[in-house]
């Protein structure tokens, strides 16, 4: 059935589609400035539910690269530390090995390799208790501001360690294991350096103690090695979350961000016949029967 | 048959051609009034007097046209139709408007929402479990902290406000059907007495007619009629105007969204105080709806119960992993967040520590600088039950509601639009035909004005040329 037209239908008819036109071309707009599919949760409800995890976590994953940054420093500050402290330990060795031959060494001489021993062992005392951002690296989560008193007693807790999350559900310790590594109080490095060079002076042949200083070095070694193992987890860790900072970013442009190109050709077509619209309105409008009558 | 019968035939004619003129006038005059119907005249001819007498032989012509009067060419079933579709897209349009209104004061999905200040208050304490101890960081945490329960609160505000608007908007809406209601009750009043007179009531009807309709998108009415000229309105089942009698709505309830969980916003007659008007259509159907209390499913504050549940869930969950810890004199139990009493749950959130002395990162017994506890508190924001996971959930479901609000919404526009539609291409006025009508009305003058000058010359030549012979 044809519906009876009058000049009332078609202008409201003509105002409606005009009306919606618009409507689009705006949206439109404002898509294309925006740059975004969607700025409402009702305009699509499950990419918004998938846009809120992804920005969650891309937010985590910001957070494991800061926190990989800063348990990269502590390993590498406890690497370094523990090179020269080999180094250090080495040359305890050799001038305990020198001591030993105590045939050949003047008191004059035991004295110098003992002062010798003494300064190391300060040296070494120094190099546990190095520090990275005003933290001890060996001393756990002490808060005494150093790993070891003078008196050589540890103040880290047992099964206490520093760990820095690198994955939703990984953690990776990042502290130096201070008790294991240098021992603790009497039976530690410090004390042992110590005793050596007391015997030196009283004496005593010095020999018999190579092989402690030699299961203190292996300690040493071994923690060393756990140490380098880690840096090699967070490294890993460091990739993983770079990849990670890569396609999380990818997957949020493709929920929520629109294509250019094809929103401008949208555009462009949605202004044409919008144009197009106006023009036709004004034509149809225009004429009633009154111009034609004389 | 007398003789001066074809000039008043003519007469009628020229009559009835200017009364056509005039109605044709009052269409095109009227082309864009709203609410106005376009009108015909309607005429009859008048037959030949009837041949009584016992002698009276032959046919005589008819007496000429009839106005019968002016016709309102209005057609009460599509009236209907507009007045049913005006409720139900008053209805969802309340509704759908207040949906969006909701949805917008949560800025989600985007770096402005709660989401984003979640997901920093999280990060804020893995900081803190990198560095425990430092003020710096353990500054940025209760900054953080502190930005997180603010939003909470201004986007519970926000919901408030809204809710006192809408409450508002009631008000003015019941004070304007009780208006129109006023008015129907008198223009029943004057249409059945002019009526009874034998006038014209077409431009009454129209009035009348855009008063239902407006009454029908504020409260959903249905209209009767009386048969007396009068009709009656009727919303929620209950009549509003019966003659010339209306009847007031009151608008009874909390004007706050707090006090509304006790005294709930709902309509009453005037005149029979305690009863409630649940009304099924319109607008004010619509926002009393949406001011229902949570209880009762009322959309906004279920909104905000929703909000105080998430500020109570955030503030458990952070709380009895924090008690856990140890601050910095080595003390547990402390908590982290508190509430105001008094307040809303989300808008009486506060930040129990001042600095990082209060702050509760440490494991007991792990070292002054153990962080464990800060990285434990900083993964509540995963997992299914998590204060994340049900934020989202209020977000996207609040998403759906508002889009399938959205779409009700455009639909009954859509079916309101097709029934004005429908209404104004029988009711509108349309220029070229009134044209052709003034053409016609035109002609037809002329045409009776020629019936009489040749009635007017035949006479002439009878009385003054007749009875002229051999003078």
């Amino acid at each position: 059935m044809i519906s009876r037209v009058t000049q009332q239908t078609s202008m409201l008819a003509a105002q409606r589609n005009l009306q919606s036109s618009a409507a689009q071309l705006a949206k439109l707009q404002d898509q294309a400035m925006t740059r975004k599919a969607f700025s409402r949760a009702s305009e699509d409800p499950s990419g918004a539910a998938d846009a809120m995890r992804i920005r969650s976590q891309q937010r985590s994953n910001d957070q494991y690269s800061r926190n990989i940054d800063n348990g990269l420093g502590w390993v590498t500050t406890i690497d370094s530390t523990l090179t020269e402290i080999n180094d250090a330990m080495k040359r305890v060795r050799d001038l305990t090995v020198q001591g030993a031959n105590d045939g050949a060494l003047s008191p004059t001489a035991k004295e110098a390799i003992a002062v010798e021993l003494d300064s190391l062992k300060e040296q070494l005392l120094g190099l546990a208790n190095t520090q990275y951002l005003g933290r001890s690296v060996f001393a756990g989560n002490s808060s005494d501001g150093v790993a070891f008193n003078p008196d050589y007693s540890f103040t880290g807790a047992a099964g206490s360690t520093v760990e820095r999350r690198i994955g939703t559900d990984t953690t990776v310790r990042v502290d130096g294991d201070g008790a294991a590594a240098f021992g603790v109080g009497a039976n530690s490095v410090f004390a042992l350096i110590d005793t050596i060079a007391t015997e030196l002076r009283g004496g005593t042949n010095i020999g018999a103690r190579l092989g402690d200083i030699d299961q203190r070095m292996n300690a040493l070694r071994t923690e060393h090695s756990a140490v380098g193992s880690r840096h090699a987890l967070i490294m890993r860790a460091e990739e993983t979350v770079m990849d990670k900072t890569g396609s999380l970013e990818a997957q949020r442009a493709a929920v929520e961000d629109i294509e250019l190109s094809r929103i401008i050709l949208d555009l462009k077509s949605q202004e044409i016949s919008y144009q197009a619209a106006l023009g036709v309105t004004a034509r149809v409008l225009q004429p009633t029967l009154m111009d034609f009558l004389r | 048959m007398s003789t001066f019968s074809g000039l008043n035939t003519a007469y009628r004619g020229l009559s009835a051609a200017k009364a056509g003129l005039d109605v044709s006038g009052q269409n095109i005059a009227n082309a864009r009034t709203e609410g106005y119907t376009r009108q015909r005249l309607t005429t009859s001819a008048i037959g030949g007097p009837a041949m009584a007498g016992k002698f009276s032989l032959g046919v005589r012509p008819g007496g000429g046209v009839n106005i019968d009067g002016i016709a309102r060419l209005g057609d009460v079933h599509l009236d209907a139709r507009v007045r049913a579709a005006a409720g139900v897209s008053g209805f969802s349009a309340a509704r759908a408007t207040a949906f969006s209104g909701l949805e917008s004061a949560l800025n989600e999905p985007g770096d402005k929402g709660i989401s984003t200040q979640l997901d920093k208050f999280w990060a804020s304490w893995q900081d803190v479990a990198n560095a425990p101890g430092e003020a710096a960081q353990g500054g940025v945490l209760l900054q953080q902290a502190g930005a997180l329960a603010k939003q909470l609160s201004t986007t519970y505000s926000e919901f408030d406000n809204q809710w006192s608007q809408l409450r508002g908007e009631v008000r003015d809406l019941t004070a304007e059907l009780n208006s129109a209601a006023t008015q129907l009750a008198d223009l029943n009043g004057r249409i059945r007495s002019a009526t009874a007179s034998g006038s014209s009531v077409n431009e009454l009807l129209d009035q009348r007619s855009l008063l239902t309709t407006t009454i029908a998108a504020i409260a959903g009415g249905t209209v009767r009629d009386a048969g007396d000229g009068t009709i009656d309105v009727y919303i929620g089942g209950n009549a509003l105007v019966t003659g010339t009698t209306a009847r007031s709505v009151n608008v009874i309830g909390s004007n706050t969204m707090a006090g509304s969980d006790t005294n709930p916003v709902t309509l009453e007659w005037s005149h029979r105080p305690g009863t409630a008007i649940s009304l099924d259509g319109g607008e004010l159907g619509g926002a009393v709806s949406m001011l229902a209390p949570a209880a009762a499913g009322g959309p906004i504050a279920k909104a905000a119960e929703s909000l105080n549940a998430f500020a109570q869930k955030l503030a458990d969950a952070v709380n009895t992993v924090h008690r856990t810890g140890a601050i910095a004199d080595g003390s547990t139990g402390h908590d982290f967040f508190a509430f105001t009493a008094g307040k809303p749950l989300a808008q009486g959130l506060t930040i129990v520590p001042t600095g990082i002395a209060d702050i509760a990162a440490a494991k007991p017994g792990n070292g002054g600088l153990d962080g464990s506890i800060a990285d434990a508190i900083s993964q509540l924001g995963e997992g299914a039950g998590s204060p994340d996971t049900f934020w989202s959930n209020f977000v996207v479901e609040l998403g759906v509601t508002t889009r399938s609000e959205n779409r009700q919404a455009d639909l009954s526009n859509l079916a309101t639009t097709a029934a004005v539609g429908k209404q104004l291409a029988n009711a509108s006025v349309d220029i070229d035909e009134e044209n052709v009508s003034l053409l016609m009305y035109q002609h037809a003058y002329q045409g009776a004005a020629r019936v009489m000058t040749a009635v007017d010359e035949m006479l002439d030549v009878l009385i003054n040329r007749t009875g002229l012979v051999g003078r």
